[in-house]
């Protein structure tokens, strides 16, 4: 340790910044010391995470230093051309760089805990023994029978150790020869060992068959005219779904379930409305969450709504929205794939559930978009090829195939991908979300002001709409396709939300040709002049009630009446009034006015409304009286109202509102003394009296033979009722010993109750 | 960037801006692969679908051709996806086909054993193949020709069909060109579908079908059956037949249900061959009464299933589709593709149009404003009354009136639905009325009438819809339809779209109850004519000044 931290102390400054900068998790908190500097870049963790992010060549110089110890000839051992030596040095120095290697003057070690984290056979060596035989052992080998090949193929290169073949086989023969001449010897009863020094013979010495070069996987390349136009494609939709998502969940908002996702039904119709496949809707409903644009609103009974966030977000311009939700994207640890996949119990995953979380997916999307990026422009490498890299790049850490494709597909949604190649924004994106977007605003096509209007009602704008033609477009028609082209189609039902909005036949005419290309057809001028035609034909209006009467001179007189003002009077038609007021008050008003109103039913028959009386339901009382029980019976007995005296005289002042007490005598309220008693009852198998609570609060006597009494339950047979039944103790107010005589007569009551 | 007139949506549709310089090439380049879905006045819409593409191959167009052309008249760059999709589905057709082999007969041979593997392993294909020869051939039963290739377009593997034809029985037919001869595009069909062997030719109504088919027989000089729609059109290729070939009255026979003659050229309807009794078609015997050497189908996208079962067994002889749309309303566009043969010959109406072949049409709607009184009992009856009333309305009588008074002198064809609607306004307009009960031989004398110019005016039910030629009709007037079908509209619309002598345009009125079911009926009209590029008005019949008054 001490010379690990003496090579650190003897570090440049500049070296320590390069170790800091490359393992990023010395630095936080910051150590105070070169020694607990030391200290803490030789724990497991920090050398394990070191370890992670070393490519292939690195982890051969490691391999091969732990391996074969101080002295050895690294380059000698693993090069085998002039390529591997220059990737051998730059090994040597980015392991150096990252203190993953020191040199002292015995010659090259590994960190201190390095050795343990690399396994028990680095590069594929066993370990060295004192029993091991010279290497020259190998040179019986030319006079080898024929099995014995097969078995140092299998061994050579490690891992060092096989199972031993049991039984008489050619196998087994090979390998008793071998043991026998001590190219093998035993580990334990069912294992044979490789010796260290017959597999370094075997290799003339190397400790792997080659340096690990990096892979130059071959793919395809795509233009970049058409990387453009596809990344920025799908960066505006992907940017115009998550508003479009705004605008679906601010009007009916989506319930969150209990276990804190979207349910399968909800991500349905979010789907549904976006016309987009449920895969997209997750990414699209994920990535907005993510963003911050919706969230739970924290309401009793919880829904997902847009943010205030999602107001400022949607006033910005398009590129900046886009990069947004592109560095939102790069950033979380969210892994909307997994969405409607089955977690280990078998239940689906919903979106935005809790459990997406993987720390591990923002370093995957960033080491798959540093890989795309290191590709010459235009590459368009499939995940295999991706997969390929990685795994030279970070073997210690290689991501199943599957999430690299998932990766893959989510940034060609998000737009950072066109055609399968990285764009330039994409590319922007790895250095910040603000370049991202001045790429993005550079690389969107120019927009348009001009569509094509036609006389089956579709109109097309060849390009990229601008904002006023596309918020024209969203207001009056459907899309029916986008692309490099915008098609749309005008319908009636279209053309009347624009009405709906406070549009006017003239204005919306006005504007369409301001935008079109020659004059607007005759079919869609008179679909727009036809549909403003019927709009508003039919009015709507709030009333409470309304009057009627075949004299216009009667009602004109009302309506000007100012004692009648307050019931909120206004003339429909010349025979019809309509009132906020309710029914009852109008005809009241007018009753003092003098005037003899009745009230009439919807189909015309005159009503005679009686007074106003209040009542209440009969139900509730009838539910009251059952949960009462035995202590509220129609004819109570004697003995029981006796009770009821002694109850009323008997000083209550601390709780004169609680349930009424038990007799005096041998019962009792404490908790304590219940319990005791009851299980005192169970003991003697007793019948006792319990009064229990009900879940109203009501309490309710019963007649009980306790049978155990454990977790805070009391298990008892009712006796009358004849049934078993579990109660919580704490329901339990008081208990008394039942005297050994029959129930009282209001059971009959009880039962009554019971059946009713 | 390129400045091109196509625009590639990654949803497969391709729009083309017709203004620009370059459209022309652009849609000729086109069309061998993509289906024109509309066909407005500014930008026309193509669609890319496996049909499409296959008949593209089948054309001997390959993937390579279509991506070029794609590339070269696009504006924007072309989504990778599409292009990577189109090589896909083009390199489908032709890995299979049927061959003739020597020694077993009728044998699916593939390009790739890989595809042959996977068809023989799918239940679909169970007990259609016969002994698999080798990796890569498999015999097949001759029966089995058309059955299987149906299953391997389902399968998505459209086999190509090398395996020849019958010769058929000989028999000498020549056209008789004297005073006329066939049109230029006539031609090329003949010789597309010819040079394929079988398959379909797609040509407007009005743009001499019948000819193409005369062209294909006088090319085959084989005996032919021609299957046609119904008795009127039977009796109209038969006067076509005598008056443009060297065939007489007594080598055509017609196979109808009045008639049953069997001759060396026999034109049979869809009906008689489709009736069945017990259980089992009483007339499938035609089919093989001859040695046929050409069938030909007229109208192909009314070819009822019963005739696509019965196809499938004529594997063996060529066979001819004619048809103005390839679009049936049942979506069997497939089984059309498979057992008739692919798209051999395709015109727009708008290129026929526009070399003066067929007249140009003026369409126009003309809304009627309800009096009360109707408007009253529409919105009060029963739904399944409303279309009725709505068509029948009193009020358009006086508009057909209005509008057939505009247009006197011209030749004029009124078209409605319901019968007692029909009775009135022939009445009304002192014309003939041709409806289903009119006897075959008083509906062709009318006709004769009406081609001669010795009446002008007609009011014809739906019989009308298919195969009658009444060349001199320049206004149309549709009062009635049954639900605004496509193919209907296609037909009334081919009524009037024959060539004038003076190259006068047509007309087509529809005359519309507004805010009724009528009208909703109407905008699919609107929509299909619009699309197909007809210039299209809205007018309300006030502002014609043949409106009743409203407060009636």
């Amino acid at each position: 340790m001490s010379t690990f931290t003496g090579f650190l102390r003897s570090r440049s400054d500049d070296d320590l910044v390069a170790l800091l900068r490359g393992r990023p998790d010395l630095a936080t908190p910051s150590p105070t010391t070169i020694a607990s500097l030391g200290v803490r870049a030789t724990s497991r963790g920090s050398l394990e995470r070191a370890l992670a992010s070393v490519d292939a060549g690195v982890l051969q110089v490691l391999e091969a230093v732990v391996a074969l110890g101080p002295d050895a000839d690294v380059r000698a051992a693993i090069a085998d051309t002039p390529a591997g030596v220059v990737l051998v040095d730059s090994a040597l120095e980015r392991a150096g760089e990252l203190a993953l290697l020191f040199r002292d003057e015995d010659g090259l070690h590994p960190a201190p805990g390095l050795a343990e984290l690399l396994g028990p056979y680095p590069a594929g060596l066993a370990p060295a023994s004192p029993t091991d035989p010279p290497g020259d052992v190998v040179d019986v080998l030319p006079d080898a029978p024929a099995g014995v090949a097969p078995v140092l193929e299998a061994l050579t290169w490690g891992p060092p150790v096989g199972l031993a073949p049991s039984n008489a086989t050619a196998t087994a023969a090979a390998v008793d020869w071998m043991v026998r001449r001590r190219l093998l010897v035993m580990g334990d009863g069912r294992h044979v060992v490789l010796p260290r020094t017959v597999a370094l013979a075997l290799r003339s010495g190397r400790t792997h068959r080659a340096a690990a070069l990096a892979p130059q996987p071959h793919f395809a390349t795509r233009l970049p005219a058409t990387v453009a136009a596809e990344s920025t494609d799908a960066g505006e939709r992907i940017v115009r779904l998550v508003a479009q998502l705004g605008r679906v969940w601010e009007e009916s908002p989506a319930g969150v379930l209990r276990s804190g996702g979207l349910g399968v039904r909800e991500l349905r119709r979010v789907a549904a409305e976006l016309e987009v496949d449920e895969r997209l809707a997750a990414l699209v409903v994920e990535l907005a969450a993510a963003a911050g644009l919706v969230g739970d609103d924290g309401e009793e009974l919880p829904s997902f709504v847009p943010t205030v966030a999602m107001d400022e977000w949607s006033l910005a311009p398009v590129a900046t929205r886009w990069a947004l939700l592109a560095s939102t994207w790069l950033a979380t640890s969210r892994t909307p794939w997994l969405v409607g996949g089955r977690d280990e119990a078998g239940t689906v995953r919903p979106a935005l559930s809790p459990d997406l979380h993987r720390a591990w997916a923002p370093r995957l999307r960033r080491s798959v978009l540093g890989m795309l990026a290191a590709q010459p422009a235009g590459a368009a490498p499939d995940a295999d090829a991706v997969l390929e890299v990685l795994a030279w790049r970070t073997p210690r850490s290689v991501p199943p195939v599957s999430a690299v494709a998932a990766v893959l597909a989510e940034a060609a949604d998000v737009g950072v991908l066109g055609a399968g190649a990285l764009s330039d924004a994409g590319r922007a994106l790895l250095s910040s979300a603000d370049e991202a977007a001045a790429t993005f605003e550079a690389t969107l096509p120019p927009s348009l002001d001009e569509i094509l209007l036609q006389g089956d009602l579709t109109g097309i704008v060849p390009g990229r709409p601008s904002d006023e033609l596309e918020s024209l477009i969203a207001r009056t028609a459907r899309v029916e396709s986008r692309g490099g082209a915008v098609t749309v189609r005008f319908t009636a039902d279209t053309v009347r939300l624009a009405f709906d909005d406070g549009a006017t036949a003239e204005g919306l005419l006005a504007e369409l040709a301001r935008f079109a290309r020659g004059p607007v057809p005759q079919p869609l001028e008179y679909l727009v002049r036809d549909a403003a035609r019927r709009h508003g034909r039919l009015r709507a209006g709030a009333a409470s009630s309304y009057l009627r009467s075949d004299d216009p001179a009667l009602l004109a007189g009302l309506v000007d009446n100012p004692k009648l003002s307050g019931l909120g009077l206004f003339t429909l038609a010349p025979t019809v009034l309509a009132a906020q007021a309710p029914t009852r008050e109008l005809i009241d008003a007018l009753r003092a006015q003098g005037l003899a109103p009745a009230a009439e039913t919807p189909d015309g028959h005159v009503l005679h409304v009686a007074r106003e009386v209040r009542r209440v339901g009969r139900r509730g009382r009838a539910a009251a009286s059952r949960r009462a029980g035995t202590e509220a019976p129609a004819q109570a007995t004697a003995a029981e109202l006796t009770a009821l005296v002694a109850r009323l005289r008997a000083p209550e002042p601390v709780a004169p509102a609680r349930a009424p007490a038990p007799a005096a005598d041998d019962g009792t309220d404490e908790p304590g003394d219940a319990l005791l008693l009851l299980r005192e009852a169970v003991a003697e198998k007793a019948d006792v009296w319990v009064e229990l609570v009900g879940p109203t609060g009501r309490p309710e006597r019963r007649l009980l033979r306790p049978l155990r009494i454990d977790g805070g339950r009391l298990r008892a047979a009712d006796v009358q009722r004849e049934s078993e039944l579990t109660v919580a103790v704490h329901r339990i107010a008081s208990v008394r010993r039942a005297r050994p005589v029959a129930a009282p007569e209001s059971d009959d009551g009880i039962a009554d109750e019971e059946t009713a | 960037m390129t400045n091109g007139p196509l625009i590639v949506q990654s949803d497969k549709t391709l729009l083309l801006e017709v203004d620009h310089d370059q459209a022309d090439a652009c849609r000729r380049a086109i069309a061998p692969f993509a289906e024109l879905e509309r066909a407005p006045e500014h930008v026309h819409t193509y669609r890319l679908t496996p049909l499409g593409l296959w008949n593209a191959r089948a054309a001997g167009h390959d993937a390579e051709q279509v991506v070029d052309v794609l590339l070269q008249y696009s504006r924007y760059p072309v989504p990778h996806a599409l292009l990577v999709d189109v090589a896909d589905i083009m390199s489908r057709y032709g890995r299979l086909q049927l061959v003739q082999d020597p020694v077993h007969g009728l044998v699916l041979h593939a390009l790739d054993a890989a595809v042959l593997a996977e068809v023989t392993r799918s239940k679909r294909t169970a007990g259609l193949l016969g002994t698999r020869l080798d990796d890569t051939d498999v015999v097949v039963h001759p029966s089995e020709r058309g059955h299987l290739k149906q299953v391997l377009l389902k399968l998505g593997w459209p086999a190509e069909d090398l395996a020849g034809y019958v010769d058929g029985e000989a028999h000498a037919i020549s056209l008789d060109e004297a005073g006329w001869q066939l049109r230029p595009y006539q031609k090329q069909a003949v010789e597309g579908f010819w040079h394929g062997g079988s398959g379909v030719v797609v040509l407007p109504c009005g743009a001499g079908k019948t000819l193409v088919g005369a062209g294909a027989m006088a090319k085959s000089s084989t005996t032919t059956l021609i299957l046609v729609t119904n008795t009127v059109s039977a009796r109209q290729w038969r006067d076509e037949l005598i008056k443009r070939t060297s065939l007489t009255e007594d080598e055509i026979g017609e196979y109808s249900g009045a008639r049953k003659e069997i001759r060396p050229v026999t034109i049979a309807t869809y009906q008689v061959l489709t009736t069945k009794r017990k259980g089992v078609y009483t007339h499938l015997e035609l089919l093989d009464a001859r040695d046929w050497g050409l069938v030909v189908y007229d109208e192909v996208h009314l070819l009822p299933a019963p005739i696509f079962r019965m196809t499938a067994d004529l594997q063996a002889r060529r066979r001819l589709g004619l048809t103005a749309t390839l679009v049936r309303e049942d979506g069997r566009e497939d089984e059309v593709f498979s057992l008739i043969g692919p798209k051999r010959f395709d015109a727009p109406w708008k290129d026929i149009e526009a070399q003066g072949y067929i007249a140009p049409a003026d369409c126009v709607e003309v809304r009627l404003t309800l009096p009360d009184r109707d408007r009253m009992l529409y919105a009060t009856a029963e739904p399944e009354d409303k279309y009725r009333l709505a068509a029948t309305a009193p009020g358009k009588n006086h508009v057909v009136e209005k509008l057939v008074a505009k247009h006197a002198g011209d030749q004029i064809l009124v078209i409605g639905q319901y019968l007692d609607q029909l009775d009135e306004l022939a009445e009304h307009l002192q014309a003939d009325l041709i409806t289903g009960q009119t006897p075959v031989g008083e509906r062709q004398r009318l006709f004769d009438a009406f081609r001669t110019g010795e009446i002008h005016k007609l009011v014809v039910s739906k019989v009308a819809n298919f195969s009658i030629d009444l060349p001199e009709a320049s206004v149309a007037i549709q009062v009635s339809g049954s639900f605004g079908s496509r193919q209907e509209e296609a037909q009334r619309l081919g009524r009037i779209m024959r060539p004038k002598g003076d190259g006068r345009t047509a007309h087509f009125y529809t005359v519309v109850a507004r805010d009724t079911v009528d009208q909703e009926f109407a905008a699919h009209r609107q929509r299909f004519l619009a699309e197909q590029g007809y210039a299209y008005t809205i007018v309300d019949a006030e502002d014609l000044g043949i409106g009743e008054p409203a407060t009636d």
